[in-house]
């Protein structure tokens, strides 16, 4: 509604804009658990390869592979849906958007940016990743370490990696601060906080593609 | 202290058709709390007498001097040049319709926004009594109204927003922080509804990207982001009523940054 429009017309009563902004959070927040326990359960393999394995079969003898995945998937594409309602899609918006960033010079800005950025290849490459693991169960340690061995997939997680961490560590911060918990007070404290938390999952996954480099893939286990 | 100042400032009038946007370098003598108020007004006093820029109080109380000063969108007459390198580059604050050189229009913009929030008290009393005593209110809430009322609308913070830039309907943190003023007031008796009509919307707060570019830049320091989430929240919460459990509801808006407990 402009002030053009503002005579011609009542406008419907609507919770729609705010019930689709509660749901981006909400599906946020859950892919956020998500990718925070997927990490911490792929690195049960740096404790030792079987109970990775012990891990693995409790999820697809409860289904919650077969389920579960498909349904993450479907999570993400529905965050996604919500989410690009913001995006910068047409020309003009994302030139502004680009000028506007380098004029303030302002981090919380240039987050934006970055999450726009790493929302986009995370769609992709988490369809990718989710495809081809789903479609090879059962999980096991040797085959995830086979991936990373061989055909090309150690680039493919180098990447997928530090974005998805990144993208949900900055995601994190914004829902605190647009919904009130990250306060002006401690703002600076959370920011710590969340760089520190985003950091450590960086270098547990790191460590945790460093332990498939190297897990021999013929020995008896 | 006696550098001698650069300072690069945007010229253009798009009231003359021969005038293209182009950046004019003017060198100046610093002085001892020189502000870049007292800077610019060297400038049109001794090198060029067409330079537009807008003053009034020169003391950060007007709000007329905004301009976006090394990248960030400030007063000018709050700036001391002491705080700034040598180079200094001045643009005009994006967002607003363009005067000439460093003055923009914020006045088309604010009413626009003040009168799509209603920036307003509104009751359904009869009549107005003039003799009537003023109604009481608590000192403290007196205070947390008047914390939010300091704004001078200098436009600032619609500058300093990514999603103002990008989205010329966006209501900005000044005009949400005006209904979190109004919120607070109890002369005010709009119900949560009534707001949820003027701001719950992606123009409103839920257009909000948390960039904090607004919080980053006010003059005035006023609470931006506090309100901003204080508000989302309250409209977010009235959106799912009847779908979440009341209490939760209730648990949730008291939780975390929320008028009973800020500290402006």
């Amino acid at each position: 509604m402009t002030s053009s429009t503002i005579t011609l017309h009542a406008p419907a009563k609507t919770k729609s804009q705010g019930r689709l902004d509660v749901l981006q959070m909400l599906s946020g927040v859950l892919l956020i658990l998500f990718l925070w326990a997927h990490m911490l359960l792929v690195s049960s393999v740096l404790i030792s390869p079987s109970l990775m394995n012990a891990i693995a079969w409790f999820f697809e003898a409860t289904y919650m592979a077969q389920v579960g995945g498909p349904l993450i998937g479907l999570l993400i594409f529905t965050h996604f849906l919500l989410a690009a309602r913001k995006m910068p899609w047409k020309a003009s918006e994302s030139e502004a958007f680009f000028k506007h960033s380098v004029m303030m010079k302002h981090r919380d800005t240039w987050m934006w940016l970055v999450q726009v950025g790493t929302a986009l290849l995370i769609l992709v490459m988490a369809g990718i990743h989710m495809w081809v693991v789903l479609t090879d169960l059962p999980i096991s340690a040797v085959k995830s370490a086979a991936r990373i061995q061989h055909g090309g997939w150690l680039p493919f997680y180098l990447i997928l990696l530090p974005i998805a961490e990144v993208h949900v560590g900055i995601g994190f911060y914004r829902i605190g601060v647009k919904y009130g918990v990250i306060t002006a007070d401690n703002r600076a404290w959370y920011k710590r906080r969340e760089n520190a938390l985003m950091g450590g999952f960086i270098f547990i996954g790191l460590i945790t593609l460093i332990r498939f480099m190297y897990l021999p893939l013929h020995s008896g286990m | 202290m006696s550098r001698r100042l650069h300072i690069e400032v945007f010229r253009y009038n798009p009231l003359d058709p021969n005038s293209e946007p182009h950046m004019e370098s003017f060198h100046i003598d610093e002085y001892d709390s020189m502000t870049l108020f007292i800077a610019l007004n060297i400038i049109r006093d001794q090198h060029d007498a067409t330079l537009q820029f807008d003053f009034c109080c020169r003391a950060g109380i007007c709000g007329s001097c905004g301009m976006v000063i090394n990248g960030r969108p400030g007063l000018a007459c709050h700036t001391q040049t002491k705080d700034l390198p040598d180079h200094i580059v001045l643009h005009p604050l994006p967002v607003f319709k363009l005067i000439g050189d460093l003055s923009v229009d914020t006045g088309v913009w604010f009413r626009d926004a003040g009168k799509r929030i209603e920036a307003w008290v509104h009751n359904d009393h009869d009549e107005f009594d003039p003799m009537q005593e003023e109604a009481r209110m608590e000192n403290s809430l007196a205070n947390e109204i008047f914390e939010l009322d300091r704004c001078v609308e200098c436009g600032c913070c619609i500058s300093a927003c990514g999603t103002a830039r990008m989205r010329p309907d966006f209501l900005g943190a000044a005009a949400i922080a005006r209904v979190a003023r109004f919120y607070l007031d109890p002369r005010d008796e709009r119900n949560e509804e009534n707001y949820y009509e003027v701001i719950g919307n992606d123009q409103g707060v839920f257009g909000c990207m948390g960039l904090l570019g607004c919080e980053d830049v006010c003059p005035k320091h006023i609470p931006l982001q506090d309100q901003l989430g204080i508000m989302r929240r309250m409209l977010a919460l009235h959106s799912v009523k009847g779908i979440l459990p009341k209490a939760l509801i209730n648990k949730l808006s008291h939780k975390g940054c929320c008028h009973e407990n800020h500290k402006g």
